[in-house]
């Protein structure tokens, strides 16, 4: 597996490089697109490289995506396992997605340029107004925002402690919330390893949740330990079936 | 309540709501950099303490000063003892 898949996203990703340039400039005069949409749309289509090159190895199963509504403003919540975890998101049905992250990924230089550009959203490095108002912008255009709650990879596949941002922004742009489930890639590429395993990765939305019922002073704090506890649930139950 | 009651009362009620461990929770516990809070946790940890001890402090410009857990000990005992 090692011998296809590393060969391969390294050619996927010079040849992602080498025609970015001029294909990024014609998308922009063609399709007269803004050049953060672009670069979303990118993001994705590399992600999508990554899902097909690895697809020998790797089962992918997308569950109860329909209950997605692409074009829709919302904001998705999803567990942290892997690396590999951002590059599945390409599973989603639409790539009008923008990543909330930690200011760290802002700091590789192979990544900034590429994030600053999609317009991702350093939620560490900013005030909470300016996240806010960058996510309503945001839905305002139709996009969506994709937070990893947990800020971080969990070590022993176990949700973490959710951060409140995302459960905030939801309420207070009044969007509703999909939590998404994955399971498999701490089998793929656990947190510490550098070769991958053969495996079974299965990304599982939730219903999306309106957030209105939840405008209260500590609506989002309800919100955040009733998605969590749906989320843990739902996992429990994947697990289970995987057995 | 007693100084130790109201110490417990803030602990646990910070300890549920942020999933901190207990044994972590040092008085000398740097909030962010030991218990790994945010800025936005620090509003909810006012919101917690106004629920747990039905006093209201979002105004208080004194919170913002807050660093580690001995200085909401603190300012929390100072209030209680204000309100009784």
């Amino acid at each position: 597996m090692n011998l296809w898949c590393y060969p391969a996203l390294l050619l996927w990703t010079l040849t992602g490089i080498v025609f970015f340039p001029v294909v990024f400039g014609l998308c922009l005069v063609c399709l007269r697109m803004p050049a953060d949409r672009v670069m979303r749309l990118f993001v994705w289509i590399y992600g999508r490289g990554w899902v097909v090159l690895t697809a020998p190895f790797v089962r992918f199963r997308r569950e109860n995506i329909g209950l997605i509504e692409a074009g829709k403003p919302c904001v998705f919540v999803v567990n942290h396992l892997s690396f590999f975890d951002t590059y599945c998101m390409a599973l989603l049905p639409s790539y009008d997605v923008t990543f909330a992250v930690r200011s760290w990924p802002f700091k590789m230089f192979w990544y900034s340029g590429f994030m600053r550009l999609a317009r991702y959203l350093d939620v560490e490095g900013s005030t909470w107004e300016e996240t806010l108002s960058d996510c309503k912008s945001t839905f305002a255009r139709g996009g969506t925002v994709l937070f990893f709650p947990e800020g971080h990879r969990s070590r022993d596949g176990e949700l973490q402690r959710f951060y409140a941002g995302a459960f905030k922004v939801a309420v207070a742009s009044g969007v509703p919330l999909v939590p998404l489930c994955i399971e498999g890639t701490e089998r793929l590429l656990p947190p510490g390893r550098t070769w991958f395993h053969p495996c079974t990765i299965r990304l599982r939305a939730l219903e999306p949740i309106p957030t209105h019922a939840y405008s209260k002073v500590d609506g989002h704090m309800l919100l955040r330990k009733q998605v969590k506890e749906q989320m843990a649930r739902t996992l429990a139950t994947m697990r289970a079936e995987d057995k | 309540m007693t100084e130790q009651e109201v110490i417990e009362l803030i602990d646990s009620s910070l300890a549920e709501e942020f999933e901190l461990e207990r044994a972590e929770m040092t008085p000398e516990a740097n909030i962010y950099e030991d218990l790994g809070l945010d800025s936005l946790d620090t509003v909810d940890m006012v919101i917690v303490l106004e629920g747990a001890f039905k006093f209201k402090i979002r105004e208080e410009e004194s919170v913002r000063a807050i660093r580690t857990l001995g200085d909401i000990h603190q300012f929390v005992l100072t209030k209680v003892a204000e309100n009784s």
